[in-house]
């Protein structure tokens, strides 16, 4: 009897596709006896086109099934097969078989009996002569892999037969066995829906089998598997059907008793996977990845049916497959290929920095012989005091209670969230586990250098020149901002100037890297962190530097996220209180300082007055201190401003921008204030505003020097050496230790409430501070004194008291004065154990007066006992004090559930952070930096590639047979090849995008004015084929069991 | 090449309009943050005006005047004369006062001469300051003769006496209450005209709760003929007094108990000095000797040279006075003669460039001008007054006006407006106007109360005078320690 033949062809879109694979079924030589036409919610011109080919069978779908269903729906309109032979060929609308495709298939169906489903050589539709997908198996452990895919096709895989599974594009199926089995598992709507069907045939008894001869052109259009759409969303799409495929296939295939096991096994596995996606730079498929587990585990019946309908089927063990599956040995094969890929895309791409060539082991030792020429007083202590710096807390338990939201244990102490700040500390803490306040030290001594180090690096994506490196490095590392915040001890300031420049560093790799990128968005939130009065300036950076970055904007969109995370609770805690200003405050002791004229700010001089220099020249100098300054820095803000004459004016816009923005930040700060320090509102300190400010001035001037074809190297001598003149007094200050810093003394409160913290680390001391209008400032301090990492900007921006507050202010007022208030209130209420009165600051009479009435009432107070006058002041003891006073303990569990909840957040979004920006991702992340200058040359190739890929994901593997040159630069010399790269690596950056500073490196090509304006035309395609390897890779473990 | 060359020309054209472009941006954007009045945003640092919790006010009078000579075998014993008249009073005038005598253990008469007094009113019962005593005492003994007079006082930590005087016939004691319940450590440091005197053995005096000790001057600093005295303690607070009596030969010449003196500061106010006959001596003579001219004892407090200027307005009558130049140096105590004055009430107003203490001294002379020693006539053996500097009282006050000849209560009305008083005693109100700069003297009963209302920014003193007797006393506000206090709680 003759077979009957049935051509099922699913449509969606009408055009080219459509159109050649009817032609292609009408030229077949064996003609299908006939074709059911489905239009899944097909447009008018599918519809026409359908219409056109005359089909037998015109099913219309308002729905846009999927393959499965739609064949399903077509096979329903179909008499039932009347013989064995009878069978249905599977067509897309994007699939062209070869003339001979059909007869051929239908020759295995009848030569070999036991062979249910036979499927043919798919290649790629624009480039026939390329293996698009040609037979798929899966592993050991179950994930699904393409036997063939992207390779050229020279016949090597012409002697393949027996498969475990097809890809469903064009397979032809035994009618009878179709029905048997009841077609595709509707719960792989796109992925593995053939494989899977293939694997229930094999356990039917029956063979599957692929036509090496049979060759159909499929285009990949997303009607039948997998859209190879090249955008990043379809890629992510991709993955999570992917997974999520693979999943379902574990449950059903599974034993009975295990599938509770994989059940429970697919959440753990998923965060286990992420882990692993944010090493290999994935993170977009971290989503896909929960998605397709949760939707898995809840995907109600679908799992029983399909198991069911496996049961009914299986007539053979699953050994009866075991040999189709790959064997382990060409896994691993794959797998090194893979790498080889991998490491192949990724040379070229890295940035050869030459450190030590360009000097910059020079750079860094000078900049540690300032340090230590600054600091040497500083060698061998084991704290540091003064300014705004306190210890930190002893124990790192402590140091990171005090980083999570919960007891705020400042004062009286309060719920709230912690300044992101505190984390800082308790990491810088954390590196000087053994004594923690020995951080404060090491990060005094090692400000110059890490700063210095820090724009060495910015400087390398912006030249090649050592000398304009170097003196861009020295010019950050002595910056007056850095100076001026270590000698007045400003920790904030200091640790933000510190990371400045790494951050620019790190934005200007993030275009390449995953890794950078994370790390960038570190530094960020390190450095909102350390300088909340940044945060207005960093994020307008931010949002120029996304407008203008074009691809890489992607790898920038979630720079401030880990800094949104830490400032949350904090967010929302000030925006609950109307006072969204707040959250600017400088974190740590409230440090007041004075605001310098807008000109001394224009020249990144903070603090006192020009820069110290007036005293150093002495009273009677005939020079104007002022007129100094200026002349010594105005080499400097010259050279940036120059750097609009260089090549490029998006670089030098950019940089003077940020400088334009750092000097607001300064302007704007010397007009806010919002910490409340005692009687003082204590503003906003300019500095960290001047250290961005001095960061687009060293950027814009490095655009400039780089610019300079001949004597570039001495000019930027020249500005370093009047630069760093500039701050010559301020360096002396800090050498000769005339600053407001100096090695810590032992403890911050007297030594007897020291040896009381030690039995009673909770001890209490009310400490009454004189001010200089008659009033008194009232603190608590519990133990050994007050630590940095406590201190707490909700507490210091809180514009009214608190109720605490207000008791407290009570009991000290009362305590102060002759007053019938029973003092034991102090104990009751706060646990107060000890009375600190300190000496009032200076020699101001209403101060001394206060202390003398705060003495007396003190004194002639019965229930205080009179320790004695020490360094700190006088103290007095509460005769009725406590030991472990119940008033001055921590609440046990002060934070709630939600401090459980919010650590949680914070930890998970940094982990993440931290794990992406573990630098493994070279050659498997793509590579974002704009793409300039290449003539469109292999124009098809790219496409093809595309396709490749695209098939390449369906078919979840990864492995090509030969080396896939990413999008650079294949048909130059190698030299050339890497010098372009150079140029792209400097063009690809936010904020100070130079864009196009090494042309001017290389006269020759600095002629040529190409810019950022004019893409290339195929600026769009080359790099989205690499982008859409990424999503193939994270495929590429089995965690099955 | 001619479109090259234009292109090169258009670039750098271009490149030199951006350099200016970004310098004309630059001076805008310096222009724009220093010319520009960018609005701030300030916080109020929140604080809380803490109104102490209401103690028992309390004061202090002093006790009977004493004598050291009385006992030959113990001549450092100072034993009381004869009992003291004391007057007590509170506004409102229902409220309970307390009287508890401390124990004056150096006092073999205290039994019969009465000790100090701590007078007292439960918290709540009065405003602050609201309390007042003062007592007064005639004495009549070979040794000491005249009329003194003193308001009961608060014992604080720190007190200046500006009286007294260690020259030959002149005998000073320095009054030590300690009312609170906690044993004070007191330190005497007593600064003379050739500067401070070391006196070891006065430093750390312990006055045990609820008790008086008394220390002669002499003792400490033997033949200062200008002496001031610092009473400073730890642990309890001290009521300090000072009494001062003179013999003049054999006769005795008058006593007085003085009360501390205004703290130091570069204004100093003295209200109703009286000088009870006019003379004096010229202040350029250098050769003043004695202490029987009006005079004024200044101690510059500070480390630096103090010029300070004297003025001396007469209470009564149009003339504007006269004013005294003198230059201080620094830790040592001074007494400058107030020239020749007419009879009258003055009010002496030092103004200096630095802190400085005051207090005036005036004397009368016996009337008949021989008098006899151990006459039995009281009123004829002369007598002087100290009148100290007082700091400007609050709103309200209250007087106590012990016995006395002719009492009279003096009001300087120190502040920048004129000042409305009402003056009630004996529930009998009168209205006192009185100019800024100016003073006004109220005749006032012997053993009433005064009350004051309308006197914030006024200093005023109280005087009695009589043929032959003379004393003083200055109305001191209520100490700052009930004040109210502003807190900063962080």
């Amino acid at each position: 009897m003759f077979p009957r033949v049935t051509a099922v062809l699913v449509a969606h879109h009408g055009g080219d596709h459509l159109r050649h694979s009817l032609e292609a079924i009408r030229a077949q030589s064996r003609v299908p006896d006939a074709l059911v036409v489905v239009l899944t919610e097909a447009d008018a011109e599918a519809r026409e086109i359908a219409a056109a080919s005359s089909p037998t069978h015109i099913v219309e779908l308002s729905q846009r099934l999927s393959f499965g269903e739609a064949v399903r729906a077509a096979d329903r309109v179909l008499d039932a097969p009347t013989s064995d032979g009878d069978a249905l060929w599977l067509l897309a609308e994007d699939t062209a078989p070869a003339p001979e495709a059909l007869e051929l298939l239908v020759a295995t169906l009848e030569t070999a009996k036991s062979v249910a489903i036979a499927g043919p050589k798919l290649r790629e539709w624009d480039d026939p002569d390329r293996i698009a997908t040609f037979g798929r198996t899966i592993t050991r452990f179950g994930r699904s892999v393409s036997l063939v895919s992207g390779e050229l096709d020279q016949g090597q895989h012409d002697g393949l037969s027996d498969v475990l599974g097809l890809d469903p594009a064009a397979i032809l199926v035994r009618h009878s066995v179709w029905r048997a089995l009841d077609g595709f598992d509707p719960a792989l709507p796109t992925v593995d829906d053939a494989l899977d069907f293939s694997i229930r045939a094999r356990l039917a008894g029956h063979r599957v089998s692929v036509v090496p001869g049979a060759h159909v052109r499929f285009a990949g259009d997303g009607v039948v598997g997998q859209p190879a759409d090249p955008r990043a969303r379809a890629a992510r799409r991709r993955t999570r059907a992917a997974r999520a495929a693979a999943l379902h296939r574990r449950l059903v295939y599974a034993p009975a008793v295990a599938v509770p096991v994989h059940w429970l096994s697919f959440l753990p596995l998923a965060i286990l996977r992420s882990v692993r996606l944010l090493l290999v730079k994935s993170p977009g498929a971290i989503i896909g990845e929960f998605a397709a587990a949760l939707g898995t585990m809840f995907s109600g019946m679908r799992v029983a049916r399909a198991r069911r309908q496996l049961k009914t089927a299986r007539t053979t063990g699953w050994s009866a497959i075991a040999p189709l599956r790959m064997p382990p040995d060409e896994v691993r094969r794959r797998r090194q290929h893979a790498a080889e890929e991998r490491r192949e895309r990724a040379r070229g791409r890295k940035h050869e920095l030459q450190f030590i060539g360009t000097g910059g082991g020079w750079v860094l030792l000078v900049s540690i012989v300032a340090s230590v020429a600054l600091f040497s007083w500083l060698l061998g202590a084991g704290g540091l005091s003064g300014g705004g710096i306190l210890p930190l807390s002893s124990g790192l338990g402590e140091l990171w209670h005090n980083a999570a939201y919960g007891w705020r244990d400042i004062g009286a102490g309060f719920v709230g969230a912690a300044d992101p700040f505190a984390g800082v500390l308790a990491v810088l803490g954390s590196i000087a586990f053994w004594a923690p306040s020995f951080a404060l030290v090491l990060l005094w001594l090692l400000a110059v250098p890490v700063a210095t180090l820090g724009a060495w690096f910015a400087a390398s994506r912006l030249t090649e020149r050592g000398s304009v490196r170097a003196v861009a490095a020295l010019v950050w590392g002595l910056a007056p901002p850095l100076l001026v915040a270590l000698g007045d001890g400003r920790p904030g300031a200091v640790l933000a100037h510190m990371l400045l420049g790494w951050l620019a560093f790190a934005v200007f790799g993030a275009a390449t890297s995953w890794a950078a990128a994370a790390t960038a968005s570190l530094l960020f939130a390190a450095v909102i962190a350390a300088a909340p009065s940044l945060a207005p300036a960093l994020l307008v950076a931010w949002l120029v530097g996304l407008a203008v970055s074009g691809r890489a904007a992607v790898r920038l969109a979630g720079l401030p996220l880990p800094a949104f995370v830490l400032f949350a609770p904090l967010l929302f805690e000030q925006f609950g209180r109307g006072t969204p200003i707040a959250l600017l405050a400088d974190p740590g002791l409230p440090l007041q300082s004075v605001v310098p004229s807008a000109w001394q700010l224009a020249l990144g001089f903070p603090g006192a007055a020009w820069g110290g220099w007036p005293e150093f020249l002495g009273d009677g100098s005939v020079i104007d201190a002022k007129l100094v300054v200026t002349l010594l820095v105005v080499p400097l803000i010259l050279a940036a401003l120059a750097a609009v004459l260089a090549p490029g004016i998006r670089g030098a816009a950019l940089s003077l921008g940020l400088a334009l923005l750092g000097f607001a930040t300064a302007v704007a700060a010397g007009h806010v204030a919002v910490a409340v320090a005692g009687p003082e509102a204590v503003q906003l300190w300019t500095g960290p505003g001047l250290s961005l400010a001095w960061l687009g001035f060293v950027l814009a001037a490095v655009i400039a020097l780089n610019a300079v074809r001949r004597g570039g190297a001495v000019l930027a001598w020249v500005v370093a050496a009047t630069t760093i003149a500039a701050v010559v007094p301020t360096g002396l200050a800090i050498a000769t230790a005339s600053t407001a810093i100096a090695p810590a003394a032992e403890r911050t409160l007297p030594a007897f409430v020291g040896a009381e913290a030690e039995a009673d680390p909770r001890v209490t001391t009310l400490r009454i501070q004189p001010e200089v209008d008659g009033s008194i400032r009232s603190t608590l301090e519990h133990g050994t004194g007050t630590t940095l990492d406590e201190q707490s900007t909700l507490e210091q921006t809180l514009d009214e008291m608190s109720e605490s507050e207000e008791q407290l202010a009570e009991v000290a007022g009362n305590l102060a004065s002759r007053s019938g208030f029973d003092p034991d209130a102090a104990i009751r209420e706060f646990g107060v154990s000890f009375v600190l009165l300190a000496a009032p600051a200076g020699d101001d009479r209403e101060a001394a007066a206060t202390e003398a009435r705060a003495r007396t009432a003190l004194d002639g107070n019965a229930a205080l006992i009179a320790v004695g006058e020490t360094d700190f002041g006088t103290l007095w003891r509460f005769s009725a004090a406590e030991p472990d006073a119940p008033a001055a303990q921590i609440p046990p569990n002060a934070g709630g559930a939600l401090t459980g909840l919010i650590t949680a957040v914070q930890i998970i979004v940094l982990a993440a952070t931290i794990l992406l920006s573990i630098p493994t991702g070279a050659g498997r992340e793509a590579d974002r930096r704009p793409q300039r200058r290449r003539p469109p040359r292999r124009r098809p190739w790219p496409a093809a590639k595309a396709r490749k890929d695209s098939a390449e994901e369906a078919a979840g593997a990864d492995a090509s047979p030969e080396p896939v040159l990413a999008d650079q630069e294949a048909g130059d010399s190698p030299a050339a090849g890497e010098y372009a790269d150079a140029v792209e690596s400097d063009d690809a950056a936010e904020p100070a995008d130079a864009a196009e500073p090494a042309d001017a490196a290389e006269p020759a090509a600095a002629d040529e004015p190409a810019g950022p304006d004019e893409p290339s035309t195929d600026e769009q395609e080359p790099p989205a084929a690499s982008d859409r390897a990424e999503p193939t890779e994270t495929k590429g473990d089995d965690d099955a069991s | 090449m001619r479109a090259e060359r234009a292109r090169t020309l258009a670039r750098i054209g271009g490149r030199a309009a951006g350099l200016l472009v970004a310098a004309a941006l630059a001076v805008a954007v310096l222009g724009a943050a220093a010319l520009v009045p960018w609005p701030e945003h300030r916080v109020t640092p929140p604080s809380l005006v803490v109104q102490p919790a209401e103690s028992r006010q309390q004061r202090v009078c002093p006790g009977p005047l004493l004598t050291l000579a009385d006992d030959a075998a113990a001549a450092t014993t100072a034993s009381s004369i004869g009992g003291a008249d004391a007057t007590l009073g509170a506004e409102p005038d229902d409220a309970e006062i307390a009287e508890t005598p401390l124990d004056a253990p150096g006092n073999p008469q205290a039994d019969r001469d009465g000790t100090p007094v701590v007078i007292e009113v439960e918290p709540g019962t009065v405003d602050a300051g609201m309390i007042a005593g003062a007592q007064s005492q005639s004495a009549d003994t070979e040794t000491i003769a005249g009329f003194a007079a003193t308001a009961c006082t608060e014992a604080t930590a720190e007190s200046w006496l500006v009286a007294g005087a260690t020259t030959l016939g002149r005998t000073s004691l320095v009054m030590l209450a300690n009312p609170t319940d906690v044993a004070a450590t007191v330190d005497v440091r007593v600064t003379g005209e050739t500067g401070a005197v070391e006196a070891g053995s006065a430093l750390g005096i312990i006055v045990p709760g609820g008790s008086q000790r008394v220390v002669s001057l002499a003792g400490l600093a033997p033949n200062l003929a200008s002496p001031i005295v610092h009473v400073t303690s730890t642990g309890g607070t001290i009521a300090a007094a000072l009494e001062q009596s003179a013999v003049d030969g054999l006769a005795p010449a008058g006593v007085e108990l003085t009360g501390p003196a205004a703290m130091p500061a570069s204004t100093q106010i003295i209200p109703g000095f009286v000088v009870a006959e006019s003379g004096g001596i010229d202040p350029a003579d250098d050769h003043a000797e004695g202490d029987a001219f009006p005079a004024v004892r200044l101690l510059a407090t500070g480390d630096e040279p103090v010029d300070v200027t004297i003025g001396l307005v007469p209470e009564a009558g149009s003339t504007s006075g006269s004013t005294i130049e003198a230059t201080l140096q620094p830790g040592r105590a001074t007494d400058v003669p107030l020239g020749v004055l007419d009879a009258g009430a003055y009010t002496v107003r030092i103004e200096a460039d630095g802190p400085v203490l005051a207090a005036a001294r005036a004397s009368v002379t016996a009337p008949g001008d021989a008098q006899q020693p151990g006459s039995a006539d009281a009123a004829a053996a002369g007598d002087f007054a100290w009148t100290v500097s007082t700091s400007p009282l609050l709103e309200d006050a209250v007087v106590a006006v012990p016995d006395g000849p002719s009492p009279v209560l003096h009001l300087a009305n120190e502040g920048e407006d004129e000042a409305e008083v009402q003056v009630t005693i004996d529930g009998e109100t009168r209205a006192v106007a009185i100019d800024a700069g100016s003073a006004a003297s109220v005749e006032v009963d012997a053993g009433s109360m005064v009350t004051l209302a309308g006197v914030s920014g006024v200093h005023a003193s109280v005087s009695f005078g009589d043929e032959g007797e003379l004393a003083s006393f200055g109305v001191q506000p209520p100490g700052p320690l009930d004040a109210p206090i502003r807190v900063f709680p962080r």
